[in-house]
């Protein structure tokens, strides 16, 4: 079941205040974070966070259309290596 | 997980698939492919197989299940001589692959290469690349054996060298995903 909009989007306060504080600085720092439950909400776009994934931190950086998803869902728990073959990746 | 990895990736060679078994009677092979479309198999020429001695050429015939190809290999004509063949590994030379883009990597390309700060100093290596839907991280392993992240952007990694084997990570990125 939705959450219920009159509640309004999840996010754990500690969260939001290390990224405010970080925009305010202009620095791109890292905000490492544990909390994996919380939404992305708009303001954090162009951010870099470090999701913990109960082992290590993954770099997210946040993009415009990952508003409203979770933190948890771009850590994964789990990791699969598989063949690489003639998998490219582009540096952005 | 990295020596299993490296296995298939050297920097002359570099693996797209094996042969898993046979298909039928007219000496079809099935072929469990790396490649990122499984019929790009034979999309790059001739492949060889493990130690060398043998090219084939390869010739994909339809889908199987369980994301397998059936594959005819030229010359092998009949179910026992398609046997012979399971179990190989398929190669090819890393040359046969073709150019990218720029700022556009292979995998088999940037895994193994050492990572270096702005000092010249080594952090580590490359031991796998991962994209998790929030753009493309490299998983290093420092030099005390613990996997960090990376975030594969020209602010983070501002140079890879494939010739001299070392990218460039600025050291801030590196230390902000420690433990």
């Amino acid at each position: 079941m939705a959450r219920s909009i009159w509640k309004g989007p999840f996010i754990d306060s500690y969260l939001l205040k290390k990224a405010e504080t970080v925009r305010g600085s202009g620095r791109n720092d890292v905000i490492k974070t544990w909390s994996r439950r919380s939404t992305i909400l708009p303001q954090f776009v162009g951010l870099t966070f470090g999701v913990h994934n109960g082992q290590k931190f993954i770099p997210v950086l946040v993009t415009e259309n990952m508003v409203g998803h979770k933190f948890g869902e771009f850590s994964p728990t789990r990791t699969y290596y598989g063949h690489t073959a003639d998998r490219k990746v582009r540096r952005s | 997980m990295n020596e299993k990895n490296m296995k298939f990736i050297d920097r002359e060679r570099i693996c797209v698939g094996v042969i898993t078994g046979v298909h039928g009677l007219k000496g079809l092979v099935r072929i469990k492919p790396f490649t990122d479309i499984p019929e790009s198999v034979s999309a790059y020429g001739p492949v060889e197989i493990e130690d060398g001695s043998r090219t084939l050429e390869i010739e994909v015939a339809n889908r199987t299940g369980k994301g397998q190809i059936a594959a005819r290999v030229l010359g092998v004509n009949d179910r026992n001589e398609a046997e012979t063949l399971k179990g190989q590994h398929l190669y090819i030379k890393r040359g046969q692959l073709p150019s990218t883009d720029l700022d556009e990597f292979y995998f088999a390309d940037i895994i193994g290469l050492s990572v270096v700060n702005n000092n010249g100093d080594s952090l580590g290596e490359v031991l796998a690349v991962h994209d998790y839907g929030a753009g493309a991280v490299l998983e290093c392993l420092d030099k005390k054996g613990v996997p960090l992240m990376v975030p594969f952007t020209k602010e983070a990694v501002p140079k890879i060298d494939l010739n001299n084997k070392f990218i460039l990570v600025e050291e801030k990125f590196f230390e902000a995903f420690e433990i």
